[in-house]
């Protein structure tokens, strides 16, 4: 009960500040408008041979798992370095629920925010083209729930990180290079991949869209490493995080920016 | 009396970012408090009221020493302790400055795990006693900073704990919304039964409100005394003597020899004397000096002492007397 009425009151306040910020709310809704309607005018401009299709098909999805995935490893470190500027850090540190369970509350809200933005610009975009897409978003479904939570795990080192140096704007711009560059190589290139976040997941997609297979297909193995892989990633950053925030805690850099 | 927080042998320093000089902020401070009690922490500024409050929250790791809320170690089972406690940190910056005065006070009852449902009344009731009403759809960055502060010890007493920390509560407010703000807490006093550590430099705020006083010094435990006694102990010892004719000055010199922090006026009837004793038998001392000079005295008064002086004459290193 307390975990949902944490849950709800973070969603309502994210609501709120977007509603506040309409600005930038509507700049990041335009943003994607446009990014998805320029993907589907590469679709027109090019005809419709049936590879090509797959490709952009995959580019699309491969943009709204690349850009949540990058939100949700950003968060955590963005909503620290913004709580510390206002001053209310503290404040958060202070209730009885723990830093991380209120901004992990606030991550799953703003994720499910976006998520609906994305999916209602998507249909819109498809409307205004006059192109649908064909996903399997069932099989799509359950590997990118999976992966959003290995990043998560990703996230809280960012956010351990960000509670004790505070200034890490520069690391995540490397960040998220990276990350783009990981959505490029394939799994088979090194059996080292299987250790990385995120590639795992990218890698099932990409078998699903371009490939043409279903979960069923794909079977329990790899389902089982990208859950292992996520699982441990998840765990290792928790434990990373309250060691930072005791850090935080005996040098005093809770209150500071 | 039940003892609600135990401080024992806390110790904190913080090593400056760029000297990496170390600054003792806290040394070895223990002192408990009491269910239903109102303690004010006093002391001038830098003297670690900010880092004893802090610390006490589970803000910071003390480097030794212990606390424990209502008998739960405060670093170790922190989550656990904090479930008691609720504070107002120093400043204005401890709100959402985007968010109206309700939604504040629903998204912090919301952190704390309860429903906005369920603190409606509460809410009602607290703006209310804060007349905060007409304010309530406000953004908190049109409020002015008296408000400000209401709505941030609003938002602490929401979160129902035993105890309330409000560090610097009165700070920076003009003088009439910092009486406002005085009057709010009275009537916390009476109305909550909650137990309260107020911090402050401001003596009159301390001595308005709260039962006992913790003074410290320079990281240090100088005083830790019902506020009321301790107000009595100068008292006792603050004389002031009208006589009908002026000292001389070897007499001035004889009382100030063994009284430096003595007083001495003279108008056209009268001359003044006022002298601190260590001792009530040291007023035969003066009587010593007095007779010397065969000078009559006209009256003895005990002085009225102001809390302000009080804590001053602590801070100046003349406390030594009265921690026995
Ligand atoms: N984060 C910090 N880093 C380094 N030094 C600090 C830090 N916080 C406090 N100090 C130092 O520790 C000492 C105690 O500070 P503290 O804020 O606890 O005092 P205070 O009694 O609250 O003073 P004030 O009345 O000014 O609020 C001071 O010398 C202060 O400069
Ligand atoms: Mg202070």
């Amino acid at each position: 009960m307390q975990w949902i009425n944490l849950f709800r009151a973070n969603l309502r306040k994210e609501y709120l500040e977007m509603k506040r910020y309409l600005p930038n709310t509507i700049a990041l809704v335009l943003t994607f408008y446009f990014i998805f309607l320029g993907l589907f005018g590469v679709i027109h401009f090019f005809g419709d041979p049936s590879t090509q299709d797959a490709n952009i098909q995959f580019v699309i999805v491969n943009y709204i798992f690349w850009f949540l995935a990058l939100s949700v490893i950003q968060m955590f470190g963005f909503e620290i370095v913004n709580e510390a500027i206002r001053g209310t850090l503290e404040q958060l540190s202070m209730s009885p629920m723990g830093i991380w369970r209120i901004l992990s509350t606030r991550l799953i809200a703003s994720t499910i925010i976006y998520g609906i933005i994305i999916f209602v610009l998507l249909i819109i975009t498809m409307l205004t083209a006059g192109q649908w897409l064909n996903i399997d978003i069932l099989s799509i479904f359950p590997i990118f729930v999976l992966t959003v939570f290995g990043m998560y795990g990703v996230g809280l080192m960012v956010g351990g990180l960000a509670i004790v140096y505070k200034q890490i704007q520069a690391f995540l711009q490397i960040l998220q290079f990276l990350l783009a560059g990981l959505t490029f190589i394939p799994l088979a290139a090194s059996p080292f991949m299987y250790f990385l976040p995120f590639v795992i997941g990218v890698d099932l997609v990409r078998d699903i869209m371009i490939g043409g297979q279903t979960l069923i297909d794909i079977g329990w193995l790899p389902l089982t490493i990208l859950f292992i892989n996520a699982f441990v990633y998840f765990i290792a950053g928790l434990l990373f995080f309250n060691y930072c925030e005791r850090m935080a805690m005996k040098k005093g850099l809770l209150g500071q920016y | 009396m039940e003892k609600i927080i135990e401080i024992n042998n806390l110790t904190k320093s913080y090593r400056k970012r760029k000297s990496k000089e170390v600054i003792q902020a806290v040394k070895n401070v223990a002192f408990n408090v009491y269910k239903g009690e109102i303690l004010g922490l006093l002391g001038p500024n830098g003297a670690g009221k900010t880092t004893t409050i802090k610390l006490i929250c589970g803000l910071l790791y003390p480097d030794s020493g212990e606390i424990k809320i209502k008998g739960i170690p405060n670093t170790v089972r922190r989550l656990e302790s904090l479930q008691h406690i609720s504070a107002v940190l120093e400043g204005n910056r401890n709100l959402y400055w985007r968010l109206t005065v309700r939604e504040n006070l629903e998204y912090f009852a919301g952190n704390r795990g309860r429903s906005r449902k369920e603190v409606k009344k509460e809410i009602d009731e607290l703006l209310q006693m804060f007349r905060l009403k007409d304010k309530e759809n406000e953004l908190v960055n049109r409020l002015s900073r008296g408000m400000q502060q209401k709505l941030a010890i609003a938002v602490a007493m929401l979160a129902n704990t035993e105890v309330l920390l409000l560090d610097e509560p009165t700070l920076g407010l003009d003088v009439q919304t910092g009486l406002e703000v005085r009057e709010i807490l009275k009537s916390i006093v009476k109305n909550y039964h909650r137990t309260i550590i107020i911090s402050s430099h401001d003596m009159d705020v301390i001595q308005d409100i709260c039962n006992r006083t913790v003074i410290i010094n320079q990281g240090t435990v100088v005083i830790d005394q019902r506020v009321d006694e301790l107000i009595k102990l100068f008292e006792v010892r603050s004389y002031r003597l009208t006589l009908t004719e002026p000292l001389s000055l070897d007499q001035q010199k004889a009382i100030s020899a063994r009284f430096p922090a003595n007083e001495y006026v003279e108008d056209q009837a009268h001359s003044y004397l006022t002298v601190q004793l260590e001792k009530s038998e040291d007023i035969y001392q003066i009587f010593q000096v007095l007779q010397l000079n065969r000078t009559p005295i006209d009256s003895i008064d005990r002085k009225a002492i102001r809390f302000d002086e009080v804590f001053l004459k602590i801070i100046q290193g003349d406390h030594q007397y009265a921690m026995d």
